[in-house]
């Protein structure tokens, strides 16, 4: 009894609180990892863990404790669709796992050449390819049926497309550039697969949607200091209005700054820059000058909001990362969890 | 960011190619030209066949005689490495022994050593570990000159095909002042030797086995007073779709095939004059096996040649001796092998060394020796970088009666690119009595960045400085009847080792970060015994080895605490079998020194077995048969994390010797 008191509270605040893909009708537990936070790793050894929502209990490597075997190298990005997540690795695999046990379901390997995010649209997901890491001109959005998990088609696109979300039926893609360095958002038409770009800083990774249902995109900028003569350009947070894909702003950071990582909750966004963590409201129209707190980490390698609590994973690429949770309002660091091997990003289930 | 970790995996692969078959002439032969007296010719020999048996373990002083010295100078392609190392724990393995065991380079040092390989499958990258150290800590010396590669520091034991040499030795501690960059915590040194009797030897062998391998080489060898010529051919071929024990998995992608060219040739110019070439090329291609986890389409391609002239110049007092090299590596590695799309790294390396053997007084000898070595790469992830090196050591030994020995060495390099340490060993043999030795080194070594070190782009760090350890060994030795004990007590201390992490950038970089400490100790059991036609052996290594960054006292990865290997064999007229067992312990992985099978491997156990079979033996013919099982209780076992090794599996091979 006591349980199941415990897991209607436990949903009780998982619909208060949290953005979830899940319509959260169901009044049964759908498995161990229902409500609470997974962190991802890149390895190797890859791994997820799984943190409950209340940040009490951890559970190291899950994919593993289920199904007895690992996740592959390099574990790239994580993808939540109704009842099902999609593990992206980079060898060219995609596990389909049930996200509330994470048994597996299905693998989808065909098609897939070196994948890095995955978005989804009604039965369909759109998986970003790199193609051959070394071939700039092959690149593609593979397009999958969820229903027979097959790779059907393919939409070729400029180098090194990265992050891809879809917002009423287009699809976004930061084009980070791969090996190289790129400049440009595709828009895809997911009704006939038509092609549009646009122009951004150097290097876009990171995108939400915010408030105003604009498209928010971090550019770190290049950075190819090696490079005779070296190749440096600015980062940037670019706003965009999808109705005409035209630039809103274009917040640009004093040369020499390269932040890699945003997340973004409620109007506002949160950024890293040299281990500091600065926010900017979807009203801004500068970048902000002093920062909200400082980290503790030595390489802030994920980094996510929820319900005003920011987490950071500290990775180590030789041992175990340590995911950090931090009290957004005061600043101060709540919670540390020992997570896997390259622990690169946080999603809440 | 991912990305960078396949650079970092690349960086660290180092050179891959395929594995090898050994095999090699039995016969040793005496040189004559230099001995007109009969009897001294036949002293001679018998000295030599007591060397062969117990070729570097026996204290210079107590066989030292100049003709002695003068052989080993038309014979040998490394002397210093019998010479200046008595205080030193050299394991001899000689060519019967590499000839019977059929077995990659990896898989003859795994079952006859302590040493312990870190390989990513069976036939790919192959790395060893010398007590406790690294593979970029061990160094690989090709007739007296160092072939690690210089884009990553140290050798793939798979693209070293052991054919055609004469003996194997492997040399524990500190050698970086006689052998360089690497020579830290050991040393692995392939001989070839020139023979100038009168003969022509020819060995053809032919094997095939599981996972559709198949294995040709010929050897041919020739001689007579003034001319000496050996070669070796050797090429294997192997699908290599072992099955994953315990699950329904093959290792795909995994097949490899490789030839190699091995050939020597000595000329004695007059009685002072001695020319020697010798030559080695190596052509591999390789898939890269995925792991149990992860699906791989790679490929990697090496190509690595080795040519080195040299001159002797036999003197009264002094021997000298001149040596010109070219070494060249090269790698290909497709990421993808069904596209034209590929990295590479190639590096030629020049090489001119001169030396001398002087004999100073009576009982001190001296050996200079200074070298110039200039190193030019290219690749994919650099421009076309190149170093510079002038390296000057000085040898000093010091035999003042037949039971002492001491040996103090220096050097000191001056380099291009980066300052290195003046280096220091020393050691000292006594011999206590016939059947107890006492040996006792130390030494200050050094491994030095390499071109992916200091100019990968992106992270190369040029304000790197080499990695710089200290050591101490102490040795014992027992010998009763055929039976012989070697006990090792070893501590190394390590400093400003190179180590790959993300800088503040993001980008990985090497820096000159850690700090280590490894100790243990080390056992070796040596017995024959031959009752009337039955011959027994028994061969026994054993190492408990501690490694440990200073700052987390944890344990280093893929360092096991134990390590043993046995070896049986029995001889009865024309048959003999053998068989041999590893023992490997638990190793960690990451460097939490967690538990579990994301962070550790179990320990395991594996043995081979074998049996041969003298079909013919006449004076001038001798055909063998043999039937080799690997992993004889099908074991299911890892020794590099989620890649599985080979099940049973087995080997047939006839040989003809004519």
């Amino acid at each position: 009894m006591k349980k199941i008191i415990l897991s209607i509270f436990a949903m009780s605040l998982l619909i208060v609180s949290c953005s979830n893909d899940d319509d959260g009708t169901t009044s049964e537990p759908l498995g161990a990892y229902e409500d609470g936070i997974i962190v991802s790793s890149e390895g190797g050894p890859s791994s997820i863990d799984f943190i409950s929502e209340d940040l009490t209990t951890i559970e190291n490597q899950i994919y593993f404790n289920v199904n007895n075997e690992a996740t592959g190298v390099y574990l790239q990005s994580l993808g939540f669709n109704d009842d099902k997540a999609y593990i992206v690795v980079q060898d060219g695999t995609i596990t389909v796992v049930n996200r509330y046990t994470f048994e597996k379901l299905a693998t989808i390997s065909t098609g897939l050449t070196l994948p890095r995010y995955i978005a989804f649209e009604d039965n369909t997901a759109y998986v970003s390819d790199w193609g051959d890491g070394n071939d700039t001109t092959d690149d593609y959005i593979a397009v999958i049926d969820l229903t027979s998990n097959t790779v059907i088609s393919t939409i070729p696109v400029s180098e090194g497309p990265e992050q891809i979300l879809e917002e009423s039926d287009k699809l976004y893609v930061s084009h980070k550039g791969g090996y190289n360095v790129n400049n440009v958002i595709s828009v895809i038409d997911t009704s006939d697969n038509s092609l549009e770009t646009i122009t951004v800083n150097d290097v876009p990774d990171e995108m939400f949607i915010d408030e105003s249902g604009d498209l928010l995109v971090l550019s770190s900028g290049a950075n190819q200091y090696w490079l005779t003569p070296a190749v440096i350009t600015d980062a940037a947070i670019t706003r965009i209005n999808l109705s005409d894909n035209s630039i809103i702003s274009n917040l640009e950071f004093p040369s020499g700054e390269h932040p890699s990582l945003m997340t973004y909750e409620d109007g506002i966004a949160y950024y890293i820059l040299n281990n500091k963590v600065y926010s900017l409201a979807d009203n801004a129209t500068s970048l902000p000058t002093s920062s909200l707190f400082d980290l503790s980490t030595s390489y802030a390698y994920g980094l996510s909001v929820d319900d005003n609590q920011l987490f950071v994973t500290d990775a180590s690429f030789t041992g175990n990362s340590t995911l950090l949770v931090y009290d957004i309002s005061s600043g101060t660091e709540t919670n540390t969890f020992s997570v896997g091997v390259g622990a690169s990003k946080i999603y809440f289930n | 960011m991912i990305v960078e970790h396949i650079n970092i995996t690349l960086i660290i692969l180092g050179r891959l190619c395929n594995k090898k078959r050994v095999r090699r002439p039995a016969n040793f032969k005496t040189i004559k030209s230099n001995f007109r007296d009969k009897s001294d010719l036949r002293m001679i020999r018998v000295i030599l066949s007591f060397l062969l048996l117990f070729f570097y373990s026996v204290t210079k002083a107590q066989i030292a005689n100049d003709s002695i010295q003068r052989l080993d100078e038309v014979v040998l392609s490394d002397v210093k490495l019998k010479r200046y190392a008595s205080g030193f724990k050299l394991k001899v393995l000689n060519d019967s022994l590499l000839k019977k065991n059929n077995s990659s380079f990896t898989d003859i040092l795994r079952f006859n050593s302590n040493l312990y390989f870190k390989e990513n499958g069976y036939g790919m990258v192959s790395s060893p570990s010398f007590r406790g150290t690294n593979a970029s800590q061990t160094a690989v010396i090709w007739n007296g000159i160092n072939i690690n590669s210089q884009l990553t520091g140290q050798t793939d034991f798979n693209t070293i095909n052991t054919t055609n040499f004469k003996s194997i030795v492997i040399r524990s501690g500190g050698g970086s002042v006689q052998y360089g960059s690497g020579a830290v915590g050991g040393s692995i040194h392939l001989n070839n030797t020139l023979s100038f009797t009168s003969h022509f030897d020819n060995t053809a062998t032919l094997s095939y086995g599981s996972y559709d391998t198949k294995n040709v080489s010929y050897l041919s060898s020739f001689g007579n007073e003034k001319l000496s010529l050996n070669i070796g051919l050797n090429y294997i071929d192997s699908e290599n779709d072992y099955k994953y024990l315990n699950t329904d998995e093959r290792n795909e992608n995994g097949a490899f095939k490789n030839g190699s060219i091995n050939a020597n040739l000595g000329y004695i110019l007059s009685e002072k004059n001695v020319l020697k070439l010798y030559h080695q090329s190596f052509i591999g291609e390789r898939e890269f096996s995925g792991t149990a986890s992860t699906r791989s389409l790679a490929k990697y391609e090496d190509q690595n040649f080795r040519t080195m002239l040299e001159w002797s110049h036999l003197g009264k007092k002094t021997n000298s001796k001149l040596k010109v090299a070219h070494l060249q590596e090269h790698f290909k590695y497709f990421g993808n092998q069904n596209t034209d799309n590929y990295t590479f790294g190639k590096v030629n390396t020049y090489l001119i060394n001169y030396t001398a053997d002087i004999d100073l007084i009576k009982h001190l000898k001296f050996k200079p020796i200074v070298s110039y070595n200039y190193y030019e790469g290219s690749g994919s992830s650099f421009d076309d970088p190149n170093r510079k090196e002038f390296s000057t050591t000085a040898l000093l030994l010091y035999t003042p009666s037949p039971k002492w020995y001491y040996g103090f060495n220096l050097r000191q390099d001056v380099n291009s690119s980066f300052d290195s340490p003046l280096l220091f060993s020393f050691d000292i043999a006594y011999n206590v009595s016939d059947a107890y030795k006492l040996k006792l080194n130390g030494s200050k070594n050094y491994r030095v960045p390499t071109f992916n070190d200091l100019y990968w782009q992106q992270g190369g760090n040029l304000d790197l400085v080499p990695e710089t350890s200290y050591q101490v060994d102490l040795g014992q030795e027992l010998t009763y009847k055929n039976a012989k004990l070697n006990l090792n007590a070893f501590y190394i201390n390590t400093t400003d080792l190179i180590q790959w992490q993300p800088n503040d950038s993001g980008f990985w970089s090497p820096d000159n970060v850690d700090k280590t400490q490894n100790y243990g100790i080390e056992a070796s059991l040596d017995i024959t015994k031959r009752v009337n036609a039955h011959q027994f052996s028994l061969q026994s290594n054993y190492a408990y080895t501690v490694s440990e960054d200073l700052e987390t006292n944890k344990q280093l990865i893929y360092v096991p605490y134990h390590k043993a290997n046995i070896n049986l064999a029995y001889a009865y007229k024309r048959i003999s079998v053998f068989v041999q067992h590893l023992y490997t312990g638990e190793v960690f992985t990451t460097t939490d020194n967690r538990f579990g099978p994301l962070y550790s491997i179990d320990a395991y156990e594996v043995s081979n077995s074998g049996v041969n079979y003298q079909l013919l033996k006449t004076n001038s013919q001798q055909i063998d048969v043999s039937l080799k099982v690997n992993n004889l209780f099908n074991t299911a076992y890892e020794n590099v994390a989620f890649r599985p090794m080979p099940d049973r599996n087995f080997n047939f091979q006839i040989q003809y010797k004519f």
